[in-house]
């Protein structure tokens, strides 16, 4: 689904055909995937398309980044609640949401169309409110046993900050929608401020968020392994780096940005090695792979960091347009 | 013997491995490595006419710290252990029967007004020690603890600052990854514990209830066994079977922590070898010992000997090696090797709950209040902890047919609640008393060595404080909302005493070195060295001594007075 060098490559007005390319696999990947019809004819764009824009081409990339905090989600709330025997009947709302937040972001991913998709828009923001009301639930059920608010409740309950990654995978989403929107030849915003700023200061908020919860657990776990040191210190720092972009503004800092989300990324996906390795050191390791991927750390967490990392990028486009 | 059991491969009476415990396993320059199935160490070895440093009388929490330690500063090091040594991924079953090989069942005598029942609860006979199947609860004892006759009017005082302990108990919690509470609610304030607390089981939970309705502190008991990797050990995987050896290497017992230290660093140890006398010289000095190994008595020589054998074993071996120039035992002119044993009290209440509790999955006793250690408004001395329980499905069975004399329907019945048992049971202090005692009896045991009698007898104290922690332990049982509670009030556990350290030598038998005050190259590093025995499990304490008697032997050698 996420083609790395498009990803981590800066897009200019008027694309080169590298990007086009490679925009054509990514939606001829996407259309295979997904199942849901064409879009309806009322929701097509009117008139001869017109040369994709930047701010598309970002909305599409945002489309990714929900896509994989999505992906994300599913995979460890599906482990994560099913090892809690899905007790509550609403442990399986964001199976359901992150799927559709998933079908939604791949739509999207492929459709380089610059308006709005209604259902698109109505799953984000239902994914986005999910997001709110699940932390809600992890709030309570932290309190709610003996002890109430103490460190052994925030390690063994469920994890405060988890439901936060689906309701930023669905704010994403729901920016994406909001950029296609933009008229042609003006500013794009997003929800009344400059986007490219609005975006940068909304990743770097998730990823310290993010951050907050790698800490926790990997607190719980304390910091066996040197590497269990990485998230809490790349996506911070590269998410201060983004608002300093943002906020500052100039070339240099928009190359560090990068450089920084590019290694938010990585770090994200080696986390899921690293998190393999994890349950191959449970007893029984991967052999008792039953017991060991829900007891071990959890293998699809990291990647939410690829996901942020992803936004990050589409928000350093943004802001490289708004400074050139 | 061993020859016979290995060619006739009769049926496994036990799931151990038959020849560990009959054929020793360190030798021919290599010992196990308990981590990896099959695995070995290589082993420097030492000849036996050639006198080593130290030779150490067992591997448990004193002696295996201490050969580790000794080996790490460069002395020359042979441990012995009666016991066999064990490959926990191998040879420990799931089954609380079988593991019973893990306990000290050689014959005893016991006496007293409260005979000690000896065996599963307070011994262990394996390269490790009674660590092996300990149920790893790490505690530090209360400052006053190390001041009782000064501070707290009864017992004896330690030859040891309690600041200077306390250094060293965090020595030993960093070389344990002792997991526990990010702060802890009593006492001076301490180091956070290196590794995190483990998750509450719902008998703890029930604890924690019943503390919070009684108004009391509680909190997550500190263990030794991981909540995270550590090198080749996994995680504790909550199952419950600790107190029969944790078949997964996560319980940092000695076996898996000090013991390979000390190969790594150039100890020997030599498991299956029974040390039965210590051999001095005509100017009373120690010049080796003589162990039973492969069959046939041996001799050892060493400059330095030390003993930790535990409080029946040690008291034991100083007086079985008796000789001209110490005609009441060594070590024994104060005349006080094999007196002042100490026990703890470990009665406990039982009760149901309406809801499934399933007290045995992970470790015993993963929820503890300090309470009565620290409150001193008590009509008695010392102090007490109370903590949750789990205990396995036999141990609970010879609860109600040993306490409560049930059979037959009525045991059944009762052991068809055990998934909604629940339980508080206390560790507690009990007094020193000159007239419990380990002494020799007649009969020999099969190495023909004298056996101990182990007397015991509790004080007017010792009934104040069971009667209190019953009755104090029944409300907050209750409290949590337990249905018919009922009272297990004669149970002990852990020892101590036997070989006590003090500053006077008439008043003790080691000095605050942990020395013979008669002997200059014996040492005795284990539980028996306790004047009070603290409301406290005692290994933590026993670990941190024996780090700094490791400390204080290398600052004697430095000095040159060993
Ligand atoms: C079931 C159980 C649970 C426990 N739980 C806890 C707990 O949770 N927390 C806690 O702090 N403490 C606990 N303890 C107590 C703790 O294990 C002991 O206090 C501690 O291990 C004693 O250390 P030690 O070095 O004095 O003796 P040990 O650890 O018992 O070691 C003595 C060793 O010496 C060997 N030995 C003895 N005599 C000879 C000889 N003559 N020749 C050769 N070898 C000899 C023995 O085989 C043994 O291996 C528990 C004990 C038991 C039995
Ligand atoms: S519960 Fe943990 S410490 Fe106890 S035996 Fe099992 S793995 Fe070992």
């Amino acid at each position: 689904m996420i083609s790395l060098p498009d990803l981590l490559m800066p897009s200019r007005s008027g694309r080169d055909a590298r990007a086009r390319r490679a925009l054509a696999t990514l939606s001829r990947q996407a259309s295979a995937l997904r199942s849901a019809p064409r879009v309806p004819a009322v929701l097509a764009p009117k008139g001869p398309p017109a040369a994709k824009s930047v701010v598309v081409g970002s909305a599409q990339k945002l489309n990714q980044a929900s896509g994989v905090l999505a992906f994300s989600v599913l995979t460890d709330s599906a482990l994560e609640h099913y090892r809690g025997s899905f007790r509550n009947r609403a442990m399986f709302t964001p199976l359901v949401v992150s799927t559709l937040a998933l079908a939604a972001s791949v739509h999207g991913t492929a459709d380089d169309r610059p308006d709005v998709h209604v259902a698109r828009d109505v799953v984000f923001g239902l994914t986005a409110l999910t997001g709110l009301i699940g932390t809600g639930f992890h709030v309570y059920n932290v309190g709610s046993r003996q002890g109430g608010y103490r460190w052994l409740n925030f390690f063994y309950r469920a994890p405060i900050g988890a439901p936060m990654a689906i309701a930023i995978s669905g704010v994403l989403g729901n920016m994406s929608e909001r950029l296609r929107r933009t008229p042609r030849g003006t500013p794009p915003t997003l929800y009344g401020l400059d986007a490219g700023k609005a975006l940068s200061l909304f990743t770097a908020l998730s990823l310290a968020g993010t951050t907050g919860e790698a800490w926790l657990l990997h607190f719980r776990g304390n910091f066996q392994n040197p590497f269990m040191y990485t998230p809490v210190t790349i996506p911070p720092a590269s998410g201060a780096l983004l608002a300093d972009a943002a906020l500052r503004g100039g070339a240099s800092r928009r190359s560090a940005a990068r450089a920084g989300m590019i290694a938010t990324a990585l770090a994200g996906l080696a986390g899921t090695g690293f998190h393999m390795r994890g349950v191959a050191r449970m007893m029984g390791g991967w052999r008792n792979w039953t017991q060991n991927l829900l007891d071990g750390p959890p293998i699809p967490t990291p990647p939410a960091f690829t996901g942020l990392a992803l936004a990050g990028l589409a928000a350093l486009d943004l802001l490289e347009r708004r400074d050139d | 013997m061993s020859d016979k059991i290995l060619t006739n491969r009769e049926p496994l009476r036990s799931g151990l491995d038959l020849e560990a415990m009959h054929r020793p396993r360190a030798r021919n320059g290599r010992a196990p490595d308990p981590h990896v199935p099959g695995g070995w160490f290589p082993m420097r070895e030492h000849r036996e006419d050639e006198a080593v440093d130290f030779a150490i009388v067992g591997t448990g929490a004193g002696g295996g710290v201490l050969a580790a330690r000794l080996a790490e500063m460069g002395f020359s090091v042979v441990a012995f252990d009666a016991g066999p040594y064990f490959r926990p991924l191998e040879d420990f079953a799931s089954d609380e029967t079988a593991q019973s090989q893990l306990f000290w069942t050689d014959r005893r005598v016991t006496d007293g007004e409260n005979p000690l029942k000896l065996g599963s609860n307070n011994s262990g006979k394996a390269v490790g020690g009674s660590t092996v199947h300990y149920a790893m609860v790490a505690l530090r004892q209360r400052p006053e603890s190390f001041r009782s006759r000064t501070k707290q009017g009864f017992g004896a005082d330690w030859p040891v600052d309690w600041r200077e302990m306390w250094h060293y108990y965090a020595e030993a919690e960093e070389a344990l990854k002792i997991s526990g509470p990010i702060s802890y609610p009593w006492g001076p304030s301490r180091p956070r514990y290196p590794y995190r607390q483990h998750d509450l089981n719902a008998a703890a939970l029930t604890l924690a209830k019943g503390a919070e309705k009684l108004g009391i502190k509680w909190t997550e008991t500190p263990l030794a066994t991981l909540s995270a990797p550590r090198g080749k050990s996994p995680p504790c995987v909550y199952r419950g079977f600790c107190r029969v050896g944790c078949s997964t290497n996560a319980k940092q017992s000695m076996l898996v922590t000090f013991i390979p230290r000390a190969i790594k660093a150039g100890a020997e140890v030599r498991d299956l070898a029974m040390v039965g006398r210590i051999e001095t010289d005509k100017q009373g000095l120690a010049t080796g010992l003589h162990y039973h190994r492969d069959g046939a008595w041996r001799f050892q020589r060493a400059r330095n000997v030390v003993v930790a054998g535990y409080a029946i074993e040690t008291p034991r071996l100083l007086l079985n090696s008796a000789s001209d120039r110490h005609r009441h035992g060594l070590a024994n002119s104060s005349g006080l090797v094999g007196k002042y044993l100490m026990t703890q009290s470990n009665v406990a209440v039982w009760g149901e709950m309406d809801e499934e509790v399933r007290w045995n999955k992970g470790p015993p006793s993963l929820a503890i209040t300090e309470h009565w250690n620290y409150d001193d408004s008590k009509d008695f001395f010392g102090g007490y902890i109370h903590m949750s329980q789990g205990p396995l499905p036999v141990e609970w069975a010879s609860v109600h047919t040993g306490a409560r004399g049930l059979w037959g329907k009525a045991l059944q019945d009762e052991m068809a609640k055990y998934n909604h048992m629940v339980g508080l049971k206390m560790v507690g202090e009990m007094m020193p008393q000159e007239r419990n005692t380990v002494t020799l009896a007649d009969e020999e045991d099969q190495y023909g060595l004298k056996v101990a009698r182990v007397t015991y007898s509790w004080c007017d104290n010792d009934k104040a404080m069971i009667e209190h922690s019953l009755d104090f332990m029944g409300r907050q049982l209750e409290a949590s909302g337990a249905r018919n509670v009922w009272r297990q009030p004669d149970d002990t556990n852990h020892l101590a005493g036997t070989a006590r350290m003090g500053d006077n030598r008439r008043t003790s038998v080691v000095d605050t070195n942990c020395r013979s005050w008669d002997v200059p190259n014996l040492f005795v590093c284990d539980g028996s060295v306790f004047p009070t025995t603290g409301g406290v499990n005692p290994s933590l304490t026993i670990q941190a001594l024996a780090l700094r008697t490791a400390d204080r032997i290398q600052a004697l050698a430095r000095r040159g007075e060993l």
